[in-house]
């Protein structure tokens, strides 16, 4: 791992449209399509996060699409092994372009609980072959934090947070 | 008589010279053990699948001076889980193959093969299922041991070649039916299967080798993500081993909270099923019913366990906290009196549609004398209309006091599998209430259980019956505070690899909605 240079280097374009990028970017940001692809116990909770009771419909992400050609998010959603990474590097080229990730859970962050002395089939964080966006920490973590995650991804693409911080109640 | 009476007079009159022990069946979970030797383990092989014992599991344990297969086997009318080890030389291991008598024992010896570097002599396959190619030692040994440089070509999976008329499709690992990252080769012909091979290992995460490297109660997270739809059911599995193996008694309230508890699991497993299957068949409609109910169920689990999926309630001799009398079983019975409108619901909705029964009706044939060779189990045995459950052939928990019919299929195609799932949950809900009714008060867990367990010389097997059948853990103790060797028997690897016998000439979408009633997990299978 980490010895193949995979990923196309996202480089500022020649020409900008700063008003019409804007617009592009609002539009990309509340249509995020993201790629069916999960892995483990995370991908449960994505397709909670999609149902009706958490509907990730409300933020215009549901649109979930079996092939990587017709996407351009895909959530890393479990662990990623030694036999997985060759495949997750190949979805995420045939992703066109603009497009982010979010590592979700605590496997595509860091390997979480599976990192042990000796292990011998871990990729022990998905940003060691992706270029990771957001983080979303939790061993699965609930759908609620998925859904912030998607909208610190829409802040990141935007620059503005179109839905207020929540309180904490405790 | 018993079988097990039964089965050493046979077995003394035929194998005058081969030892046969009745074990502690009470301490070590099974009745008799046999140790082979490589002359003869093709004639006791025989001699167990001549009395109709299905193969239950095959692994291997390294002991340093010498590699000891094991190969488990049972019976589905009765009871009597027989041991067979066979002892190998650790330098160059061989073993005649046992695939010829039991078909599943092709991939489970593909499997010692690469964690163990055991050779299998007479072996169609002998390729990696489950590695990466640039695994260079083979994992679950004790001592490194590098890969020979002249097995370095077993070390490529399933290399399909083209043939004239015919073409390979990957389905998987990336795949929306899939369940996961399961990959099946498919060789075609047009529409038809003329072949299917799995290969697994996409998410192999290392559990057994893990639970060799944690102490007993830093691995009681694990069990819960290997099978995370069924995660107390597994949790389960392993509390109730390393329970037996140190001798540690559980009182009766837990033991009947355990029970309420994994039905309430086992009927959010089944519903997560029922969304998935007609949406392989391209229903999408009960995905969003079945998601619904089951999030009623999270919210009771996740008020007591804390958790929404990965559950890790049970701890060693009871639970980790006492439920709250008040708001649990009210929310349980008002789910249950929910549950049961409901499937009047789905029964509209889905069993009666014309789509779906010509989907599924007669497809996807599972004979009754294939249980044996493959060892089935769960809601795929039952279907073909063998009444095998673990609650009631080796009841555990509170299962044994309380009264509950085995729903079976009649032929054992795609609807009877849907159907006993079905009437599973229906059953499931009965357990529930009746369990409610008996609830004991009284303490939730036994206080004398040291922080650091470290349980005498030994090994055992415990069953459960998880959502998907028998789910088996064996631990082999040496007095120290990590398991020596842990192995899952897991339900989804035996169900799975009917798979490549059934889809034979069918076509690719009926093969499809076979996959989808097998109700597999992946991280199960790969462990």
């Amino acid at each position: 791992m980490g010895k193949r240079s995979f990923y196309l280097e996202t480089k500022d374009p020649i020409i900008k449209f700063a008003v019409l990028d804007k617009i592009l970017d609002l539009a990309r940001a509340n249509s995020l399509w993201p790629i069916t692809f999960g892995l483990a116990c995370c991908a449960i909770e994505m397709m909670c996060a999609s149902m009706a009771r958490f509907d990730i419909a409300r933020f215009g992400a549901e649109v979930f699409r079996p092939s990587p050609r017709q996407a351009d998010l895909m959530i890393v959603s479990g662990t990623v092994t030694k036999k997985m990474a060759p495949i997750l590097v190949t979805l995420y080229e045939q992703m066109p372009s603009p497009k982010w990730v979010i590592a979700m859970g605590n496997c595509a962050i860091s390997g979480g609980p599976f990192v042990f002395e000796g292990q011998y089939n871990l990729v022990e964080g998905v940003d060691l072959l992706v270029p990771v966006d957001i983080y979303v920490p939790g061993c699965p973590p609930r759908p609620e934090s998925l859904l912030e995650g998607l909208m610190k991804l829409e802040e990141k693409i935007t620059g503005t947070r179109r839905f207020p911080v929540p309180e904490p109640k405790w | 008589m018993t079988m097990t009476n039964r089965v050493i007079e046979e077995f003394k009159a035929e194998f005058k010279s081969v030892d046969i022990t009745e074990a502690p069946y009470e301490k070590q979970g099974y009745h008799l053990s046999i140790e082979a030797r490589t002359g003869n383990l093709l004639n006791i092989i025989d001699f167990l699948d001549k009395r109709e014992f299905y193969i239950v599991d095959l692994f291997c344990v390294d002991y340093q001076d010498y590699l000891e297969l094991v190969y488990f086997f049972n019976t589905h009318r009765e009871l009597c889980r027989i041991k067979v080890t066979l002892k190998l030389d650790p330098v160059k291991p061989v073993a005649p193959t046992i695939s010829n008598i039991y078909t599943i024992a092709r991939w489970y010896e593909r499997e010692v093969h690469e964690f163990f570097g055991v050779y299998f002599e007479g072996h169609p396959n002998l390729t990696y299922l489950f590695l990466h190619e640039e695994i260079g030692h083979y994992p679950l040994r004790k001592q490194h041991v590098p890969v020979p440089d002249g097995d370095k070509k077993l070390l490529n999976s399933f290399r399909p070649h083209e043939e004239e008329n015919s073409f390979f499709i990957n389905l998987g690992p990336q795949h929306p039916s899939t369940h996961g990252v399961l990959r099946v080769v498919l060789k075609m012909d047009g529409e038809y299967l003329i072949s299917a091979e799995p290969v697994l290992g996409y998410l192999h995460r290392m559990h057994e080798k893990m639970a060799e490297n944690k102490s007993y109660m830093q691995f009681l997270p694990n069990p819960a993500r290997m099978d995370y739809p069924g995660a107390l059911l597994f949790n389960l599995a392993y509390v109730e081993a390393v329970e037996k193996l140190c001798g540690i008694e559980v009182p009766e309230r837990a033991k009947y909270i355990r029970t309420i508890t994994c039905e309430l699991n086992r009927i959010a497993s089944h519903l997560l099923w029922l969304g998935a299957f007609p949406a392989d068949l391209g229903a999408l409609t009960p995905f969003m019913y079945a998601f619904d109910d089951r999030e009623n169920i999270l919210d009771i689990l996740e008020d007591v366990t804390g958790s929404r999926l990965t559950y890790c309630y049970f701890r060693f001799g009871g639970l980790y906290n006492d439920i709250n009398e008040e708001t649990f079983i009210d929310a349980t019975k008002r789910f249950i009196e929910r549950m049961r409108e409901r499937l009047v619901m789905y029964d509209k909705l889905i069993t009666g549609n014309v789509i779906f029964i010509n989907r599924v009706k007669n497809i996807g044939i599972l004979e009754q004398g294939q249980a044996k060779k493959y060892g089935f189990s769960g809601p795929v045995i039952r279907s073909t209309g063998i009444p095998f459950d673990m609650r009631k052939v080796e009841p555990y928990a509170a299962y044994g006091s309380i009264d509950f019919e085995i729903p079976t299929g009649h032929i054992g195609d795609n609807m009877d599998r849907y159907m006993v799932r079905m009437k599973e949950i229906e059953i499931s809900l009965n357990i529930i209430e009746e369990g409610i009714k008996r609830l004991p008060s009284g303490p939730f867990k036994t206080e004398k259980v040291p922080k650091k367990l470290k349980p005498p010389k030994g090994d055992i097997y415990n069953a459960v019956e998880s959502t998907r059948g028998e789910t088996g853990v064996y631990i082999v103790s040496d007095e120290s505070d990590t398991p020596y060797r842990m192995r899952w028997r897991v339900p989804s690897y035996s169900n799975l690899m009917t798979f490549p016998h059934l889809s034979r000439g069918v076509l690719i979408a009926d093969a499809i909605a076979t996959l989808g009633s097998y109700d597999i997990v992946v991280p199960e299978i790969d462990r």
